[in-house]
């Protein structure tokens, strides 16, 4: 494997078990979707398309081949123009179809699955959420692209995986249908002409007076010409709101117990060190909890599915919290390596693993991943809802992401493949391959050969060029690598 | 105007200011002037989205008052907070978000003397201004009371009712730098203070679930272009948070002297008019609250302090503009669906 390969950004192990279907795992790279055969590490599937999207059979073979050869900026035009022919079908605005004649994304760095057969990514640049079909052979097709007002940060479903919760940049969290139903009707903006909201009740220095005076013609011409809004143009509810960054955003079901039935929740963090509870859709507007304890920004936020009543959280602080969520009651605080102000969670996974031959009790695992670090530290979940930590794993590149494979008793990681260990701007000279699985033996998680891992990192992904100017290198860093952007710098003031 | 000489006119604010804070600082009991406005006056408008460099409670329990109430300091010292600070006898029930130069808090304070109440304010000059004048008027009033008590020991109770307040505004009709310092208001002022925040961001830093029994929002910045109007302190995912630290039955006023400004209130606090035979409207904040009628309304003092005696609310008496009010009540939350 020559040359410069992205990393993937997003991991997602599609347990498909139940539908009678083989197991897939869905990956982002650079600004592709990749589909595997979770037992081969086949490559079914890679969108956008590389070729014209009219010769399908090709499309296995050719991905390959896009390796290498061809100069990414003539994929990216021909995967343009198949683009723009699926977009066509689409709901988005035919101005946004326009513009993605031209590079529309970079990278894709929010990926969810629904049902087992539908994946929602957003991707970066455009701030586009779309909907693409996962078929029985691992084939994707988009089916739906709609533009959001802002870049997200978060990405998730409901409990039922019928809706998309998204939450942005300016603190806003939406849900719309995973599949369009279809009755929405267009809003028409109201064709109402524009009149200044100040009056000469209102307003009184000269130089107000004078810009009131000035909105007033331009109110008497807009008449004449009334200006398009600007909407979301699809079936969409805004339900939460922070005023400030939102950094994460899960939903979470609460069975039931013995005195209430089951209730599902909304868990948001936002870069001003809240964690707040809100109920789930349809009552998201009641907020029913604020978790306090952090002191910088919240980043990563993780309810185990194995132990609902618990959050771990962390962030900009050089410890997590873990918490009983509901009650705003920290279980325990868990110092981190390194030290404050410069330690910040890249994430935080919960896998499960049911008792197996090699190890007798089930397992509750915690992983954290700090941002720019190859180590994995590995921590399990006691009964009294305290975490434990029983070890460090040690990678070739940086954490960036991970799955479990539960039917395997085994975890994916994802790795820097740019990027020297443990630094988020040093550039290694040759890619190293992009995933690493370790599986538990006897208490201790150890590296092993996987037959899907060899043929996924053998491939690789999409290349880059082999010249890069520090201005792209650096692009390329920061889309990877930005969370220490939220932390408050000192300074400004009235 | 302020182009010709400005030197020397910020030289002047500084050292008026310094001389304030030296004056407060000598704790030696000789009278405290009234703080004068002129020289704390600041540009109107403040981005709410920008970090600022505010202080702020880690959460409502670490959150020390024992500096901003001392008479309602809870005098059972092993009493303490989270953050080791002294408890208070009471809780915080009253916000004024946004409260400028104070003049609500301080037409309220007598009102409701056993209620503690905050006004939190985003701009440093017109928050230093209120604290002075409120140490100015906690001085004044102290004195006073150390004065009525030498001169007879018959109590001041016909001073320290409620109606006081309305009796003789004629001496001090044009400067508030001059209230509260010839009688004796009930409560003495003990029971405000005021705070610097950014309530859009850190509200529930400050007070706990359904904790409020009032807030009040007071010719909020209006933020007049669409493109801020994201800005604007009401909003149907910010009535979340008002929610939230309201408690079932407190009252959240409003009032605004800009038109459009007062639809957009009532358009986030209610549900439009339904078609007829349409689907019921979508679940939101605006479930959560419910209009206060007029007839009640005339009948509370607290909205007559708010469209009378606020500063804002004079100066738009001066230029003759129009007042909407709108008061709404917190319903309890809904019940969780089945």
């Amino acid at each position: 494997m020559a040359g410069l390969h992205h990393p993937f950004q997003c991991l997602r192990y599609v347990n498909r078990q139940s539908a009678g279907q083989s197991d897939i795992l869905v990956a982002t790279a650079g600004r592709n979707l990749y589909s595997y055969d979770a037992s081969s590490g086949q490559r079914l599937d890679v969108w956008p398309q590389p070729v014209d999207a009219n010769v399908e059979d090709k499309s296995s073979d050719a991905a390959p081949a896009s390796e290498s050869q061809g100069p990414p900026e003539k994929r990216r035009k021909l995967s343009s123009t198949s683009e723009e022919q699926k977009d066509a079908k689409s709901e988005s605005k035919p101005k946004d179809s326009n513009k993605e004649t031209s590079n529309s994304w970079t990278n894709i760095p929010l990926l969810t699955v629904a049902h087992g057969k539908y994946v929602v990514i957003m991707t970066s640049e455009d701030k586009c959420v779309r909907v693409l079909g996962l078929d029985n052979e691992g084939k994707l097709q988009q089916l739906s692209a709609r533009t959001m007002p802002k870049k997200l940060s978060a990405l998730t479903l409901t409990p039922d995986e019928d809706n998309i919760l998204t939450g942005d940049k300016f603190g806003d969290v939406y849900t719309f249908p995973l599949i369009p139903s279809g009755e929405y009707v267009q809003v028409q903006a109201p064709v109402k002409a524009y009149e200044p909201a100040a009056t000469n009740l209102t307003v009184h220095t000269k130089r107000n007076l004078e810009s009131l005076e000035q909105q007033m013609r331009q109110a008497a011409l807009s008449k004449t010409n009334p200006a398009e809004r600007v909407a979301l143009n699809f079936e969409h509810r805004l339900i939460i709101g922070h005023v400030s960054l939102l950094t994460e955003l899960i939903s979470v079901s609460r069975p039931a117990d013995s005195t209430v039935g089951k209730r599902s929740y909304i868990l948001t963090a936002d870069r001003d060190e809240h964690i707040r509870v809100s109920r789930g859709v349809p009552q998201a507007h009641v907020i029913e909890q604020f978790c306090f304890g952090h002191t910088s920004f919240v980043s990563s936020l993780c309810v185990p599915s194995f132990e609902p009543k618990v959050l771990i959280s962390g962030g900009g602080d050089n410890y997590l919290l873990v918490w009983d969520w509901l009650q705003n009651q920290i279980l325990q605080k868990v110092q981190l390596p390194g030290s404050e102000g410069e330690t910040t969670v890249r994430g935080i996974w919960d896998v499960s693993l049911a008792p197996t031959t090699g190890n007798a009790d089930s397992v509750k695992a915690i992983f954290v991943a700090l941002e720019g670090s190859s180590q994995l530290l590995y921590y399990t979940l006691e009964s009294d809802n305290t975490i434990t930590r029983q070890d460090t794993l040690q990678l070739s590149g940086n954490v960036l992401e991970l799955t479990g494979i539960d039917s395997r008793g085994s975890i994916l990681v994802a790795v820097d493949t740019l990027r020297q260990s443990d630094s988020t701007s040093a550039w290694k000279s040759s890619s190293q391959p992009p995933l690493e699985t370790f599986q538990l033996s006897s208490g201790k998680w150890a590296p092993v050969e996987d037959s899907m891992v060899i043929k996924i990192n053998s491939e690789g992904t999409s290349s880059l060029p082999t010249t890069l100017e520090e201005k792209q290198r650096k692009e390329l860093n920061d889309s990877l690598y930005n969370l220490s952007n939220l932390r408050k710098r000192a300074g400004y003031d009235e | 105007m302020a182009t010709q000489n400005p030197p020397a006119k910020r030289v002047k604010r500084e050292e008026y200011r310094r001389s304030v804070q030296a004056q407060q600082e000598s704790n030696d009991g000789s009278l405290i002037k009234m703080p004068q406005k002129k020289f704390f006056r600041q540009r109107a408008h403040a981005n709410p989205f920008s970090d600022h460099r505010l202080e702020y409670p880690t959460s409502p329990a670490h959150m020390d008052w024992s500096s901003h109430y001392p008479a309602f300091v809870d005098p059972d010292t092993s009493k303490t907070n989270l953050s080791g600070g002294r408890k208070l006898t009471k809780e915080v029930e009253v916000v004024d978000i946004g409260c400028g130069f104070g003049g609500l808090m301080v037409g309220l304070a007598p009102l409701l003397p056993d209620t503690l109440m905050v006004g939190m304010e985003i701009r440093t000059s017109v928050l230093e201004y209120l604290s002075s004048r409120i140490h100015a008027l906690r001085n004044q009033q102290q004195r006073l009371k150390k004065a009525a008590n030498q001169s007879s020991t018959e109590p001041q109770d016909a001073s320290t009712k409620a109606e006081s307040t309305e009796s003789s505004p004629a001496p001090v009709p044009a400067n508030d730098d001059e209230i509260g310092t010839e009688k004796l208001f009930p409560g003495n002022f003990e029971n405000i203070t005021a705070i610097r925040s950014n309530t859009m961001k850190f509200l529930p830093n400050f007070f706990g679930h359904h904790q409020l029994s009032k807030i009040f929002i007071c010719f909020p910045d209006p933020h007049f272009k669409a493109r801020k109007h994201k800005a604007r302190i009401i909003s149907e995912s910010l009535n979340s948070e008002y929610a939230f630290v309201l408690r079932p039955g407190g009252l959240l006023y409003t009032i605004t002297d800009v038109e459009e400004y007062h639809h957009w209130v009532l358009r986030h606090f209610l549900h439009g008019e339904q078609p007829e035979g349409g689907a019921a409207p979508a679940a939101s904040s605006k479930d959560l609250f419910e209009r206060v009628s007029e007839e009640e309304l005339a009948l509370d003092p607290c909205v007559r302090v708010m469209k009378f005696e606020t500063e804002e609310s004079k100066k738009v008496t001066r230029n003759k503009g129009n007042k909407y009010v709108a008061v709404f009540r917190r319903k309890a939350d809904p019940e969780w669906p089945a």
